[in-house]
């Protein structure tokens, strides 16, 4: 197990260098560079172009500042410069984190919590008028953006008077220092974002958990454990349960990425300082070592989530250890 | 009562010797600016996270709406009029040849951290930063004269010389540009190390940013607010005598979408916000309704008319005869639905365009009649004249080589004015025998497809400036940016006359000649010979110029129109909340 996940490990250096001239090829073959918008500016001579692509390096070619890049990261840890920012991209990768983190795992848990419940009753229940609705609402949700959601949420706040319509606090608690009011107005906003981002979540995990406990259900084992006289508490959760939630280990080792890609429209319309946006608007402005950091520690954590799904996986079904 | 005024005069007293303050606002009661009240604080929507807070450090419309209120330059505007009024100059004088400004400045001025201000700062602002090539926002081709920078010097503590290559007429506008301290920026050489000065002040050091201005910094959280505290060492008052600003704190919110920034007003968390026509019934009737805001409609002067351009240098020769003759842009102009393009796209929230200046300049001549009346019959009849007939009967006109009279019109599809007006233009155009195919590109993309030349046609947005000078690089013929014909500049950047019709030559002359000429009357009637010319000729085809909108929620006092980031004009010195 331990040599496995070594393994595991060490593969994951050479898998991200070519995932990162992947991405810096394409990168560099989107049409322009961040240099154009300066081209553009009557405000800005030629000879201030020059120098800016001078001071920027872009007037190396491509191979070379790719290779400029890598070696920064691994002789310093130096992620690059932001073009359009002026600043290091680690710090402003670091500004964002936080709240992207914490507005994932919170989005996570709480999509799981409904998810899991609702997708073994509708599994066991499966023709009563309940799970018809809840099972209309899955489809739903999962067929509904979730910008659409955000702007009818907002809509429904506007229409009731309330004022916490998109952000994640109140103007004057933004640079408060944390207290219980400030708490108390962050909860407040907190459930619009975490059912926009979360309905998408709950839907699928609804829909795979219920699929994945009908497939269970009609196994041998369980027939074999229900004829041994069982009580149907105990197949269930037992033996049933446990074995149906093996597919969602490695569906939640895939959402990791989600830290940043996660709804980037809805983040913009629900006004969220998370990552999302930075990664959009680097991509627009072609300011390349921003994107890059952000696509490779994308890449890097859905790395890093399916090899934690295969361990939690190994851990959770015998028969997965042994082959 | 008694006591406040008591205590105020008291104040006063006390202060006045000590601050030569500068009273302001008398003159500026067209605007309906009046006396406020101090205190409060005043919430406005913000874009994006500004790139940084070093004004020379990028090229970022939120970073320069932030920083309007925290820096200053040696001249202003005003509010009411847009011309240029003292700032941290306190007077100029010129010499007779144009050629040698004088500036005395402010003695009483002092940076936030208390520091005086002085001439040292301005040369260094200008020779370290300013003109320095290595410096991205920097400023060179704004104050370059006769193919030379212009010259800084000081004289005195408080006196700085500027002398010009050559006399120009428009030389106060440029230096809108902002001062920087120099006994923050001396420690890193910005002509040596270019690199340096660019990450001074950025986004993760927003504390050490020094000014002159109203306001100074509070805060920066990134991705959610930007906040600016009253300075209180600022050096203007009311007619009254209360020291400017009223407010204590403005505070950006940084809104991405702008329909969440018009949630978030009506929802109380901002109190101004700046919205479009589409936006206008819907706040209209809430205000109607009672809402507890105003819906303020201005005239601009600034903001980007939509033109209609054809590319004279297209790779099709057929097309191209077709485009330099001007009787087939009479056509296209005729066949332009003004009236139903500013009622239905616009809303009615928009007039008559000018051409190349604003209809509230004080440049602007009046040429709407020039711009004629929407006729498809007319421009039937000029299509005809120019032998485009319908030779074989497949409902549109043929070119001279057999081909159908069709082309491509380049708009920009993110907008929500293009989209619509396309359609338009595409219907009417049909109905007359010509084939417009509109190709949809983001509209940031426009300009570098047009100065790629690209294009066939193409609906673009330029802005309209106080000065026609400001907007050389777009209209005078040879230049950067006059990118439906690239083929009147070559490779080295210089004029091809050849290239020119004989009314882009005098075109360019004027422009050539309002550089230098100095006397306000003879530039006045110069522009105005360009806007005739310009009306008659048609390089391009103006279609609308959109009134400003905003909202303001009753609380807020003195509000006057934001014409969004356009260096020293700063209204939110006067604001007070009621």
């Amino acid at each position: 197990m331990l040599t496995y996940a070594l393994r595991r490990l060490l593969g994951i250096l050479p898998t991200m260098l070519v995932i990162s001239a992947v991405c810096f090829l394409v990168i560099q073959l989107q049409p322009g560079s961040f240099i154009d918008q300066y081209l553009e500016d009557p405000r800005m001579s030629r000879e201030t172009v020059a120098r800016i692509t001078e001071q920027l390096g872009l007037n190396q070619p491509a191979w070379m500042q790719y290779l400029r890049w890598i070696e920064g990261i691994f002789l310093r840890g130096d992620f690059g410069f932001s073009f359009t920012n002026s600043r290091p991209v680690t710090s402003m990768i670091w500004d964002s984190l936080g709240w992207t983190v914490f507005l994932a795992v919170i989005t996570m848990l709480v999509s799981w919590l409904v998810a899991i419940p609702l997708g073994v009753y509708t599994a066991l229940n499966r023709y009563g008028w309940p799970a018809t609705i809840m099972n209309f609402i899955g489809y739903f949700s999962l067929a509904t953006p979730d910008y659409l959601v955000a702007m009818l949420l907002s809509a429904l706040v506007l229409k009731l008077g309330w004022t916490n319509v998109n952000g994640l606090f109140s103007p004057q608690f933004i640079d408060a220092p944390w207290s219980g009011p400030k708490v108390l107005d962050l909860l407040n906003h907190l459930w619009i974002p975490v059912i926009v981002l979360g309905l998408e979540g709950v839907a699928s995990i609804m829909r795979q958990m219920r699929a994945s406990m009908l497939d269970v259900m009609n196994q041998d084992f369980v027939r074999t454990a229900r004829s041994k006289g069982l009580a149907s508490k105990v197949v269930l959760w037992r033996h049933t349960f446990r074995n149906a939630v093996n597919p969602l280990i490695s569906i939640a080792g895939l959402s990791l990425p989600n830290l940043i890609n996660a709804s980037i429209i809805g983040s913009i319309v629900l006004n969220l300082p998370t990552i999302g946006p930075l990664l959009y608007s680097s991509l627009i402005n072609k300011d390349q070592y921003l994107a890059m950091t952000l696509l490779m520690l994308s890449a890097l954590l859905l790395l890093i989530g399916n090899l934690l799904a295969d361990l939690a996986l190994a851990w959770a079904d015998p028969r997965v250890r042994f082959e | 009562m008694h006591k406040l005024t008591f205590l105020t005069l008291g104040l006063l007293l006390l202060g006045a010797p000590a601050l030569a303050a500068k009273t302001v606002g008398a003159n500026l009661k067209s605007v309906g600016i009046v006396p406020g009240k101090p205190g409060g604080t005043y919430t406005l929507p913000l874009g994006d996270n500004p790139s940084t807070f070093n004004y020379y450090g990028a090229i970022d419309n939120n970073t320069y709406t932030v920083l309007n209120n925290v820096l200053e330059s040696l001249v202003e505007y005003n509010l009411a009029t847009y011309k240029l009024e003292p700032g941290l100059a306190e007077s100029w004088t010129t010499s007779k040849d144009g050629k040698v400004w004088t500036f005395k400045l402010r003695k009483d001025v002092k940076w936030h951290d208390g520091q005086p201000f002085n001439a040292d700062d301005v040369v260094f602002t200008y020779n370290n930063i300013i003109l320095n090539p290595g410096v991205r926002a920097n400023q060179i081709p704004n104050l370059t004269f006769g193919g030379q920078p212009v010259k800084v010097e000081k004289v005195d503590n408080s006196t700085v010389r500027m002398t010009l290559n050559q006399a120009a007429g428009a030389f106060l506008q440029p230096l809108r540009t902002f001062i920087f301290p120099q006994h923050v920026f001396a420690k890193v050489d910005p002509l040596k190390n270019p690199e340096n000065f660019m990450k001074m002040w950025s986004t993760d050091k927003a504390s050490e940013v020094v000014g002159t201005g109203p306001f100074k910094f509070g805060g920066y959280v990134t991705g959610q607010k930007v906040t600016l505290v009253k300075n209180p060492l600022y050096y203007k008052v009311d007619s009254k005598g209360t020291k400017l600003p009223y407010l204590d704190r403005l505070e950006y919110l940084i809104v991405r979408d702008p329909q969440a920034q018009v949630s978030q007003f009506v929802a109380g968390n901002l109190d101004e916000v700046n919205i479009n026509g589409a936006q206008f019934p819907d706040l209209k009737q809430k205000e109607v309704a009672g809402a507890p805001f105003k819906i303020q409609r201005s005239k601009a002067l600034f903001g980007s008319p939509p033109h209609w351009s054809f590319n004279f240098d297209v790779k099709d020769p057929a097309l191209a005869k077709v485009f330099r003759d001007l009787r087939f842009r009479q056509a296209m102009q005729s066949a332009v639905n003004r009236p139903r393009v500013i009622n239905d796209i616009y809303n009615t929230i928009a007039m008559l365009p000018g051409h190349g200046v604003s209809p509230i300049s004080e440049f602007y001549v009046n040429t709407t009649r020039a711009l004629g009346k929407y006729d498809l019959k007319a421009a039937a009849a000029k299509l005809d004249a120019m032998g485009l007939k319908d030779t074989d009967k497949d409902g549109f006109r043929n070119l001279p080589g057999g081909k159908n009279l069709e082309f491509d019109v380049t708009y920009g599809t993110d907008s929500t004015i293009y989209p619509p007006l396309i359609t338009i233009l595409q219907n009417d155009l049909k109905s007359i025998g010509v084939k417009i195919n509109p190709k949809g590109i983001l509209v940031a993309n426009l300009l570098s497809t047009g100065m790629s030349s690209s294009f066939e046609s193409m609906i673009l947005a330029f802005g309209d400036q106080p000065d026609p000078q400001l907007r050389r690089e777009i209209w005078q013929p040879g230049q950067a940016l006059h990118y439906w014909h690239l083929s009147t500049r070559d490779k080295d950047g210089k004029p091809v006359f050849s290239a020119m019709q004989p009314w882009e030559k005098r075109i360019y002359d004027i422009f050539d000649q309002g550089a230098t000429v100095t006397d306000p009357i003879k530039r006045k009637a110069l522009y105005g010979e360009w806007q005739a010319l310009f009306s008659k000729n048609l390089p391009v085809i103006m279609i609308a110029k959109a009134d400003n909108l905003a909202a303001v929620s009753n609380k807020v006092g003195n509000f006057v129109y934001n014409l969004g980031p356009i260096p020293t004009y700063n209204t939110h010195t006067f604001i007070y909340m009621k």
